[in-house]
């Protein structure tokens, strides 16, 4: 429980070190050139894995509940997007797992009631496919930022809803 | 003593200087994050199995409602003259004007990366990094009225249709009814377009970057979003007193249901606080919307 009973949020103690005031300017460069290069490298892998993407299913379904998605990696907008079913997991009643990442980094997804996927990044509309949902996400990335792999939560170190190893029942 | 939160256009300059000046100290304690991480873990979609307390169900506004409440108590810690302010976005539509201004939230992030580069909480001025963000950036980002695929605020005939339907949220109490007052305002839609995201869902979709994620907290006009929505439980239950509209399901979904389990009924309690939806449906002892 990450707020008390008054309402003061709990380990307030903490993060005192104040805020960090050493040079924005030169960090965003930093991470900007970063970006870059690591987008550059991705632009020269993009012949091979663009390829192992599998071609959709022929009639184009109208709901999502009846996607029927497959693997995808490819190069979408300079970003290496990543989607893969997990079998290591299980494929349950409601599904299977599946393991979406970002030029490598995890994106975490969310499946809603109706089919349909939403991401962490954007959290309040929903895509058909995951790949849908993914390329979205890209969409909303500025230059040069990559995904964070968010801290523990306050619910024992995990998020309330994230399933099991970032994956989500599909 | 009943406290008033106001319309932010109606704030004084004073008033409007202790808000932001209340905002970043608690940032700087690091309580401020707290709310952050509290956001993102208590968002479950519909779609998986577990508790909804927060999003996609009826407790939406409950939950947000005692969440409010939270970071005012601990804004007042700092300065016991702050309430929350409430941003009327079927009126105030501008993206230059209030809440958007150099004193208050800063305004739109630039085109290059999305930054917020004005204001008290742009990153250059050292006292809002995101620490709790998505990306890695660092810098709070916005994308107001979405530049690349333009959207517009929801219109008070929208909030106004939401507002009309006198049956606080129905079955299956998720993000898939068409009917009750909850996720009329909550705003989910089926489609993929930008039409079907409405009111609460359609200001975090034009407020953008931050706010479009699971961190939205992070960009503070989140607080004055919410309550405005938290206005518009309190114009409902008056709206519809006659009818005597409360907050539903009034009894936990039955033995067999698919909701069993995942939504939270009138008395049954919201974590992570244990208070219930009927101890937040009256507030009129704590705050008044003026």
């Amino acid at each position: 429980m990450a707020v008390s009973a008054d309402g003061a949020p709990v380990g307030a103690e903490r993060g005192t070190e104040g805020p960090e005031r050493s040079g924005p300017e030169r960090r965003t460069w930093w991470v900007i050139r970063r970006g870059l290069l690591a987008s550059a490298a991705a632009l020269v892998l993009a012949p091979v894995v663009g390829a192992s993407r599998a071609p959709r299913p022929e009639g184009d379904p109208e709901g999502p509940e009846d996607t029927a998605e497959s693997a995808f990696d490819e190069i979408y907008r300079g970003r290496r997007i990543q989607g893969t079913a997990l079998p290591d997991d299980g494929c349950g009643a409601e599904g299977c797992a599946w393991q979406v990442t970002v030029d490598g980094h995890p994106l975490h997804l969310m499946r809603r009631a109706d089919g349909s996927w939403l991401t962490m990044v954007d959290h309040y509309s929903s895509y058909r496919t995951s790949l849908e949902a993914t390329r979205a996400a890209v969409d909303e990335l500025g230059p040069g930022q990559r995904l964070r792999d968010l801290a523990p939560g306050p619910l024992g170190g995990r998020y309330a809803h994230m399933g099991e190893h970032h994956g989500v029942r599909a | 003593m009943v406290y008033v939160r106001k319309d932010v256009s109606r704030l004084t300059r004073d008033e409007r200087r202790r808000f932001v000046n209340a905002l970043l100290e608690i940032k700087w304690r690091g309580v401020y994050d707290e709310f952050v991480r509290l956001h993102i873990a208590y968002y479950t979609s519909d779609g998986e199995t577990g508790l909804r307390a927060a999003h996609m169900g009826p407790s939406f506004l409950p939950w947000h409602r005692r969440f409010l409440l939270d970071l005012e108590g601990a804004l007042q810690r700092v300065d016991p003259s702050v309430t929350v302010p409430y941003w009327d976005w079927t009126r105030d539509r501008s993206k230059t004007a209030m809440p958007w201004t150099d004193d208050l939230l800063g305004g739109n992030g630039r085109s290059l990366d999305r930054q917020v580069v004005t204001g008290p909480f742009a990153y250059g001025q050292g006292y809002w990094p995101i620490r709790e963000g998505i990306t890695d950036g660092g810098f709070l980002t916005r994308d107001l009225g979405r530049a690349g695929d333009p959207i517009v605020l929801p219109t008070k005939k929208e909030l106004q249709a939401a507002l009309a339907d006198p049956v606080y949220d129905t079955s299956p109490w998720d993000s898939t009814c068409t009917k009750g007052f909850r996720n009329k305002l909550e705003g989910w839609g089926t489609g993929k377009d930008n039409v079907a995201w409405r009111n609460h869902n359609r200001v975090h979709r034009w407020v953008g970057g931050a706010m479009l994620g699971g961190a939205s907290v992070n960009d503070p006009v989140f607080w004055l979003h919410h309550a405005f929505v938290d206005l518009q439980w309190t114009r409902w239950q008056r709206r519809h007193k006659k009818k005597g509209a409360r907050y539903l399901p009034a009894d936990p979904p039955g033995p067999g249901s698919e909701q069993r389990g995942r939504i939270i009924a009138r008395h049954e309690r919201m974590p992570p606080w244990g208070v219930t939806p009927d101890e937040m449906e009256d507030v009129s002892r704590i705050y008044r919307y003026a």
